[in-house]
């Protein structure tokens, strides 16, 4: 068990401790990332957070200075056990939540609004039922006040191809079922061209076997030379899913939350599932969430 | 009104306990409770006051009428509110009942009473404006119809209002409103935050945590299907019941009966063109099928002109109110105070100012008295659709940075569509109710506060009264008004099951947010 107070780095089997510093740039893992800009500091940087809710009057602590970095190329996993507050965290990173002291920052800026390069995924996918799925992913593109409707178009019909969706263009959300709901959801941030990619728990609402196949296209889906995402932070309780997804993994303690364990998860890509160092891995994040 | 509103609760508990433990009385109860539901039940009040008072003379007959006109209005509701309650209970909890042995008095406290509570809170909530309405009017109904006085704040109010004893009418004015507040925040309030812990089941993900809100749009989607004659607690799109016989049965039994009154009274205006005996005259007292026909027709333009004003006003208005939060917290209860007050209380307020519109002062005070009827209902609905929309659509929106005016298009508008729709359908059924305030209203012996030229909300209120209208003595009151409020109810039933079921078919399949 661990001491839940101290905030430690420790590493899955395999791998090295990690500081706040950017990851070895090797060639594998270069050539799945898109050329970044000239920044090479954290992308997102989460520095010594704390927020509280007020119930009757009463502070409530929801995250106890929380620190966390996310670097290009990294897809970061947030967990820990219900109501730690990572889907909390992971909304202040998004600009939806003020902390009550500390911040969020995205290179470098302190976030205090909504940002274009930040695109949010969630869990319940929340597409406009009265929309098309292309309607709905023109709709996420409202911002974008410098597009013509036709260029709108254009980009999300890509966006939709890129998804797995073509040919469901013209399709309700009520006709989808729940992997393709979810999949309109990922076409309307990848529409955005957004640099850092944010998912509350974006499998948990659909069926183990939908869920896999999701999850076994969505990393070359969003990590691949021609995608503007540089980082991805994903909220997750399903620990196969993180060792299977994640290069980086944030556990949060119980209410109120703080960084347990701050870790690399560095096995080779395609990562097999049925694999001992897979089976390992697994087994050592089930110990830091028991 | 209280004692009206204990029976009502008895009733429904009785009644929906056993129409939802007992298949045979299911069959029968429930097609029933259906077709009372859907029928203008002021209209019927006259019928009742003189039945009952024919049998038990005297200011008792009377008082018993009105509790049995407030119970009515109230009765309905509640009991598919226990019904639908006890019918959803989960299996489980049954068999852990009979498994422990519990005695069939023992499981009706422990179980089902506790089930229906949350529900029969709902239901008291909403009811309690209709009532309230019913109340005020059918006092003074009662009054003018059978020259007996009831005691009640309703003919207090009233003539005081009309004697031009503001003072007095105001002091009326503000115990009545009092009096709703308490029963409202002390009584009402409570009981449902109470009767909230007595539900099965959780809050659908990021739904709004709003109990009167869930209230709302719980009732409405419940009373519409009761309205379309459905199984309560199926949705429109789907009808799949073992009852669903009964009730396409009777759903075809009132359009053949529709189709028959239209024929008939085809038949009798051709005949009478032919003999050219009728001559409409429109101010003299309406005696026949074709003038039923045609109040009738006047009455269904002025409920939609109303209608139209009511959703230019409640639209904006309430998905405005519902945005803001500190303006949706602080209007709310007095939206509902004022809600609560009905517009029989006020019109001897208003009419002095609608006099001052000359020879449209009649057609004016019906419009307001049908507004004041009819507007709460959109507006309560308006805002529930945006209350009930879920917190991750708030943030979604955000996060995508949506301006004001793609949200209003995009979103509030198309998220409010179901709602408003059945607001929309609420909002016109209880306009037939008020039509017998709104078109010619007044106490005994006194010139009537409303009077419009036609409409079938005055065919009614005269031919109960029975009395010559400008000097010319009714020929058959009982016909006219057998046929006046059978035509009223064939045209609000037919319309709904015609034209109101489609569109809400059509917005829940489009724009229902809960798929």
């Amino acid at each position: 068990m661990l001491k839940l107070a101290t905030r430690q780095s420790s590493s899955v089997e395999g791998s090295t401790p990690v500081a706040n510093s950017p990851p070895a740039k090797d060639a594998s893992v270069q050539a799945r990332w898109a050329e970044g800009g000239p920044w090479d500091g954290p992308l997102i940087e989460v520095d010594h957070v704390n927020l509280n809710f007020t119930k009757e009057k009463i502070a409530l602590p929801v995250l106890v200075d929380v620190s966390l970095s996310a670097f290009k190329n990294e897809f970061v996993a947030l967990t820990g056990p219900s109501g730690c507050g990572k889907s909390t965290l992971l909304r202040i990173i998004a600009g939806l939540i003020k902390p009550s002291s500390g911040v969020a920052k995205f290179k470098g800026q302190t976030i205090t609004e909504p940002r274009h390069e930040l695109a949010m995924i969630f869990q319940t996918f929340v597409l406009l039922p009265w929309k098309t799925s292309l309607d709905n992913v023109v709709f996420g593109l409202s911002s974008r006040t410098d597009l013509a409707d036709g260029e709108k178009r254009k980009i999300s019909l890509q966006a939709l191809d890129n998804a797995g969706l073509s040919g469901f263009e013209n399709v309700y959300p009520g006709e989808l079922s729940g992997g393709m709901k979810q999949r309109v959801g990922i076409a309307r941030a990848l529409a955005l061209q957004p640099e850092v990619l944010l998912m509350d728990e974006p499998f948990s609402a659909l069926d183990n076997l939908t869920a896999d196949r999701l999850r076994r296209e969505i990393y070359s889906l969003l990590i691949n030379p021609s995608s503007s995402i540089q980082t991805v932070i994903m909220v997750s309780h399903n620990v196969d899913e993180i060792i299977e997804l994640a290069d980086r993994i944030v556990v949060l303690s119980a209410r109120p939350g703080h960084v347990v364990v701050d870790m690399k998860n560095e096995l080779p890509r395609p990562r097999n599932k049925k694999s001992s160092e897979f089976l390992q891995s697994v087994d050592k994040l089930y110990s830091y969430l028991a | 009104m209280i004692v009206a509103l204990f029976l009502s609760v008895l009733f429904s508990l009785a009644i929906g306990i056993t129409a939802a433990r007992n298949r045979k009385a299911e069959t029968v109860i429930i097609p029933t409770l259906d077709v009372l539901q859907s029928i203008p039940i002021l209209g019927f009040f006259p019928i009742v006051i003189y039945g009952i008072a024919a049998v038990l003379p005297g200011p008792a007959g009377v008082d018993l009428a009105v509790i049995f006109l407030i119970f009515t209005s109230m009765s309905w509701n509640i009991a598919f509110g226990v019904y639908e309650a006890v019918r959803s209970i989960p299996q489980d909890y049954l068999d852990l009942s009979s498994m422990s042995n519990t005695g069939s008095l023992q499981r009706i406290v422990s179980l089902y009473i506790p089930a229906s509570l949350s529900r029969i809170a709902y239901n008291t909530q909403i009811s309690w404006a209709v009532g309230l309405f019913y109340l005020i009017s059918s006092e003074v109904i009662s009054e003018s119809t059978s020259k007996l006085a009831v005691r009640g704040i309703g003919v207090d109010i009233f003539n005081f209002g009309i004697a031009h004893d503001y003072t007095a009418y105001a002091y009326c004015l503000v115990i009545l409103i009092i009096a709703v507040i308490i029963w409202q925040f002390i009584f009402l309030r409570e009981f449902t935050l109470w009767a909230e812990k007595y539900r099965f089941g959780d809050d659908p993900h990021g739904a709004h945590k709003d109990p009167l809100m869930r209230a709302y749009s719980w009732v409405n989607q419940r009373s519409l299907s009761k309205l379309f004659l459905l199984k309560p607690g199926k949705t429109v799109t789907s009808i799949t019941s073992p009852l669903s016989r009964y009730r396409r049965g009777l759903k075809y039994s009132f359009l053949i009966l529709f189709a028959v009154f239209l024929v008939f009274e085809v038949g009798t205006l051709i005949s009478s063109a032919k003999t050219g005996a009728s001559t409409i005259n429109l101010a003299a007292l309406p005696s026949d099928e074709l003038t039923v026909m045609i109040g009738l027709g006047y009455s269904f333009v002025r409920i939609w002109y109303v209608y139209f004003i009511c959703v230019l006003v409640a639209l904006p208005v309430g998905i405005v109110i519902a945005l803001h939060e500190r303006a949706y917290n602080a209007l709310v209860p007095v939206i509902e105070v004022i809600a609560s007050v009905p517009a029989p209380a006020l019109l001897p307020a208003i009419v002095p100012f609608t006099l001052l519109t000359g020879s449209l002062a009649g057609e004016f005070t019906a419009a307001i008295v049908i507004f004041l009827g009819m507007i709460w209902y959109l507006l309560f609905n308006v805002m529930a659709g945006i209350r009930t929309l879920p917190g991750d659509l708030w943030e979604l929106k955000r996060s995508l940075r949506v301006s004001p005016l793609q949200a209003w298009r995009n979103i509030y508008l198309p998220a409010v569509a179901t709602a408003f729709v059945t607001g929309s359908i609420t909002a016109i059924g209880a306009a037939w109710n008020t039509l017998i305030v709104a078109e010619y209203f007044g106490s005994s012996g006194q010139a009537p506060l409303t009077q419009v030229g036609d409409g079938i909300g005055k065919i009614i209120v005269v031919a109960t009264n029975c009395a010559p209208v400008n000097g010319i003595p009714m020929e058959n009151c009982s016909l006219t008004l057998a046929l006046a409020v059978l035509s009223m109810t064939a045209l609000v039933i037919a319309f709904n099951l015609i034209v109101w079921r489609r569109v809400y078919r059509y917005t829940t399949k489009r724009f229902a947010y809960n798929r």
